[in-house]
């Protein structure tokens, strides 16, 4: 077991140092960081002092090197903007992303899984066309749309929710939160649902055509004849079945709600990371961007991670088979 | 003899498509007697399975029972079949590596399986579980392992064990040896024998494997096309049949005698029809070679009980 954990973090920390890379390059080579520190008007001698002291000297790969170094413990260098610590900007931002992700992903799974077998067992009624038919709106609406009709919806015309913004927030000192607050919880609604309705139904068709396809299997078919209940031929026998595809797109979706959090959080001016990333598009704010970059590729890297090590824990052929590759 | 245990009669198993409506089995009647051990043999298609799963109420859209009644004990188990299955009749299927879930222990399975039917402690019933084990002739201490750690055979195995944990009084075997080598065949026929004589349970074998059926059987009862064509005692049907399709049967069987190496094994000519385009009277009598006038119009009845043969009208008239 130790082999397999030790393997795959080998190959996370490969993958993490390749989008380091990237991030690093985009640092270095998307225009002129001197130029974008000093402007226009410093001597050829500030601007060489400069270049000496940022180290942009150095031969490339001890620049990478120092980068890393750096990254690793959280100093990516001063936003160009306001010049405060990148770090400082991403940690005070992260909590509101990564509780809009989590909330809108605890949210997809919960219902994507459920409405996935309710679809699946009850084939042909009319609540399922019903849910089936309106998912094709889920998939098909691009987010902000979506975002957009929400606002005007619960908002303007019903007044319920709030349209932007998180709310009342409580510091815990390391982390804000808006779990706690009543505000704080009716902000998170509407970005939760815009953020999450597409990964829902993705993983509410996928649940449904897994657990088709496991319905038809012989060990169903004996359960059902040896007079198991339903409650124990779906949950018992066909759905742990069907968890490592759906865990593997639903592990995926996570890093892609972390990711793309961006359009939601425009919408609804959500003070998180992806706010953050925007602005400093608008204003090539580089060690931002490298920084957001290399948060992502950490975000997916773990996530897939703890995928991937998921697998053994539910599948015992797969436990035992690597187990026989090692010995 | 005794009151019979499960008594089909007149069952008719339909397929709807669209408009049109074809019968997979078209009027089956037949009784089985406590203890009793019968066979259903007849080519792939000819409603043998399909009457196995009819029996559990297992049948799904757009199949569905069109007609007949299904007794257990005297009772209709048509409209209820869930209360049947596992307690009073449970099945075994045909490839034991895909009829156990992969992911759990046999223990837990076998555990869910008699938890369902008794009200008992889960280390009662995980006591029960290694006694049926070791019945059928599996380590109880391998009870913790998973499925794909163990053989075909042993896997048919553990099958058995969880057909026979709700303590049925009968066990539909549908070609439970099929997937198996040969060497392993006799080995699981013969457990699944002795294990059900011992317990009183009935076994209705479903296999196209005239070998299996004379070993096993007590009594045969052969399809074609959905329909019975002859029913008896296995000895007497396998030796004198008085349908010329259980003949053909019979003849078509591969047979390991010195003498017989060089023949050229029987074929039946023609193949079974198709269940949308079944002739006229009997289904049988495009491919037989005693077919007369009557056999093309009219559906032959069951004879002395016997066969479905119109060469069974004339009385002293025989094969």
């Amino acid at each position: 077991m130790i082999f397999i954990i030790l393997n795959r973090f080998f190959q996370a920390v490969l993958v993490l140092l390749f989008v380091a890379l990237i991030s690093f390059l985009i640092f270095r080579f998307v225009g002129n960081p001197v130029e974008s520190l000093m402007g226009q008007e410093a001597t050829l001698a500030q601007r060489a002092a400069l270049e000496e002291a940022l180290g942009l000297n150095n031969p490339i790969y001890i620049q990478y090197f120092d980068f890393l170094w750096k990254a690793v413990r959280f100093d990516f260098g001063n936003s160009y903007r306001g010049a405060l610590p990148v770090a400082e900007l991403i940690a005070s931002r992260l909590p509101a992303t990564l509780e809009l992700a989590l909330t809108s992903a605890v949210f997809a799974v919960i219902f994507g899984v459920f409405m996935g077998i309710y679809t699946a067992i009850n084939r042909g009624s009319v609540i399922t066309n019903f849910i089936l038919s309106s998912s094709l709106i889920g998939v098909s609406l691009p987010t902000f749309l979506i975002g957009v009709l929400l606002i005007w919806l619960f908002s303007v015309e019903l007044n319920w929710l709030p349209s932007f913004g998180r709310g009342e927030v409580v510091d815990l000192g390391w982390w804000t939160t808006g779990f706690l607050s009543e505000s704080g919880l009716k902000s998170l609604v509407l970005p939760a649902i815009t953020l999450g309705l597409y990964q829902m139904t993705l993983i509410m068709r996928l649940t449904r055509s897994e657990m088709l396809e496991v319905l038809r299997q012989d060990y169903i078919r004996l359960a059902r004849a040896l007079g198991l209940t339903s409650k124990a031929v779906y949950f018992f026998h066909a759905l742990p079945n069907i968890l490592i595809p759906v865990i593997t797109i639903g592990g995926l979706q996570l890093g892609s709600v972390i990711a793309f959090a961006i359009i939601t959080e425009t919408v609804f001016q959500w003070p998180g990371v992806g706010l953050l990333f925007i602005n400093a598009v608008y204003f090539v704010d580089i060690p931002v961007m490298s920084a957001y970059l290399l948060l992502v590729g950490f975000a997916f890297v773990l996530i897939n991670l703890i995928v991937d090590l998921s697998y053994f824990f539910i599948d015992p052929r797969l436990r035992d088979s690597e187990l026989k590759d090692k010995a | 003899m005794d009151e019979p245990l499960l008594e089909i009669k007149d069952l008719s198993v339909s397929l709807k498509k669209r408009n049109t409506i074809s019968v997979a089995v078209d009027c089956l009647s037949l009784n089985l007697y406590p203890s009793e051990i019968l066979g259903l043999v007849g080519e792939s298609g000819a409603g043998k399975s399909m009457t196995g799963s009819a029996i559990l109420g297992l049948i799904e859209s757009p199949l569905y029972i069109s007609a007949g009644t299904i007794t257990l004990h005297g009772q209709s188990i048509v409209e209820a079949p869930e209360h049947i299955r596992g307690s009073k009749i449970s099945m075994i299927f045909q490839d034991p590596l895909v009829s156990l879930n992969p992911l759990k222990t046999i223990g837990e399975q076998l555990v869910k399986t008699i938890k369902t039917h008794f009200n008992i402690s889960k280390a009662e019933a995980l006591e029960r579980g290694k006694r049926l084990l070791s019945d059928v002739g599996i380590d109880p201490e391998r009870i913790d392992a998973y499925p794909h750690t163990f053989s075909g055979g042993m896997r048919q195995r553990v099958v058995i064990a969880l057909a026979l944990a709700p303590d049925p009084d009968l066990i539909i075997a549908d070609e439970p040896t099929t997937a198996l080598d040969v060497s392993v065949q006799a080995q699981i026929l013969n457990l699944l024998k002795r294990l059900c004589i011992e317990r009183g349970t009935s076994i209705i074998l479903i296999t196209h494997d005239m070998g299996v059926i004379s070993e096993t059987t007590d009594r045969v009862a052969v399809l074609y096309s959905g329909r019975l064509v002859e029913i008896g005692e296995t000895s007497d049907v396998l030796q004198h049949p008085k349908h010329p399709y259980t003949a053909g049967l019979v003849a078509s069987t591969p047979n390991i005698d010195p003498h017989s190496f060089h023949k050229k094994l029987f074929q039946i000519p023609g193949t079974m029809p198709d269940i949308n385009d079944v002739p006229n009277g009997c289904a049988f009598h495009p491919r037989c070679e005693h077919a007369s006038n009557i056999c093309q119009t009219q559906k032959p009845p069951l004879f002395n009980a016997r066969a479905s043969c119109w060469l069974l009208e004339t009385p002293g008239e025989t094969l």
